[in-house]
């Protein structure tokens, strides 16, 4: 029996009250708890998870460069080089390729990445880069014909 | 939270069954289009079809086209699909060419939906040369070895001990001192 007397009509804060609430409630559908399920502890913790959601944009980037310069320090000491030479080898020969891209080489075009390590090692050995000559000798098979300047 | 299924579903880049492979199907199975015959607001819509539609019906003969006036209705293009999927266009105010253009874009979408796509590429065959393995970089005499193996089983790398590092720094000295020297 609803009465419709003066403190009850206080209360009654309008009719979109229950969209209002879905709205959050959706978004809080795999929480733990009542934070799933009460509408004022899930509006806080959704609230946090939107802000986590928010910061994470920039952390996942962070996190994904990361991951590539890992992948890519193991690929190219797999091949006995540095991966900070072949960097810097790399851009001198004005080749581009970001991380993301060499880390895919490295996993689904092996000898591709091979043959970069291989041009990227003949570079840094004529340029003389600082730690080069601890590494060995220089792998033969790259013909450059004095090309690569 | 992740972004994954709350605000748009994801997805990644396909041809449902390979649409367009082999031959192509157009997805969209009915289009509605809704105006009024009055109001500003279908202007744009009213001129379409005007003169679009019959070229578009025409083209198309796999569509089925309604054309439905409901007076003091805002204008809209209602696209059914051949999975069951709708997707509604408000069109109030479009220009004849915006109109146009969407119904192009309903013609041509499979009814997927929209989706956050995670690659902008799909391929069946990721890698050329083969994928990495352990072994792909490896001499493949290991292929034959018999284990155990004393030569296999030393450490791949020892460092110098200070006495070789000494005895190396010496001969060096005596090596520079036995040169002749140049006057």
């Amino acid at each position: 029996m609803v009465f419709r007397t003066f403190p009850l009509f206080v209360r009654n804060r309008g009719p979109d009250e229950l969209w209002r609430k879905r709205r959050i409630l959706k978004l809080s559908a795999h929480f733990h708890g009542r934070s799933r399920n009460c509408y004022s502890i899930a509006v806080r913790a959704v609230h946090r998870a939107l802000v986590y959601a928010t910061k994470a944009r920039a952390l996942k980037k962070e996190d994904m460069r990361a991951l590539w310069d890992a992948r890519l320090t193991a690929a190219c000491e797999e091949h006995k080089f540095s991966y900070s030479l072949m960097r810097e080898s790399l851009s001198r020969c004005n080749i581009l390729l970001n991380r993301k891209v060499l880390t895919d080489l490295a996993i689904w075009e092996p000898r591709s990445f091979k043959s970069l390590v291989k041009l990227a090692w003949s570079r840094a050995s004529q340029d003389g880069l600082n730690g080069v000559k601890e590494l060995g000798e220089e792998p033969s098979g790259v013909i450059t014909r004095g090309m690569i300047k | 939270m992740s972004n994954n299924n709350l605000f748009l579903p994801v997805g990644f880049p396909r041809a449902p069954l390979a649409n367009g492979v082999g031959r192509w199907i157009c997805q969209l199975q009915r289009l509605t289009f809704k105006f009024c015959k009055n109001y500003p607001s279908s202007r744009g819509m009213r001129e379409f079809l005007e003169f679009e539609l019959l070229d578009f019906t025409k083209k198309n003969p796999g569509i089925v086209v309604y054309v439905k006036p409901r007076r003091h209705r805002a204008p809209n293009l209602t696209a059914e699909y051949l999975n069951g999927e709708k997707q509604i266009v408000d069109c109030r105010n479009f220009s004849y060419e915006e109109v146009k253009k969407w119904v192009s874009l309903l013609r041509s979408q499979s009814g997927r939906g929209t989706v956050r796509l995670l690659k902008m590429w799909h391929t069946d065959h990721p890698s050329i040369q083969g994928p990495w393995s352990p072994f792909v970089n490896r001499d493949p005499k290991l292929n034959w070895v018999e284990f155990p193996n004393e030569d296999l089983s030393q450490p791949i790398y020892i460092e110098k001990s200070a006495t070789e590092k000494l005895i190396e720094i010496f001969e060096e000295q005596q090596r520079i001192e036995r040169q002749p020297k140049q006057e």
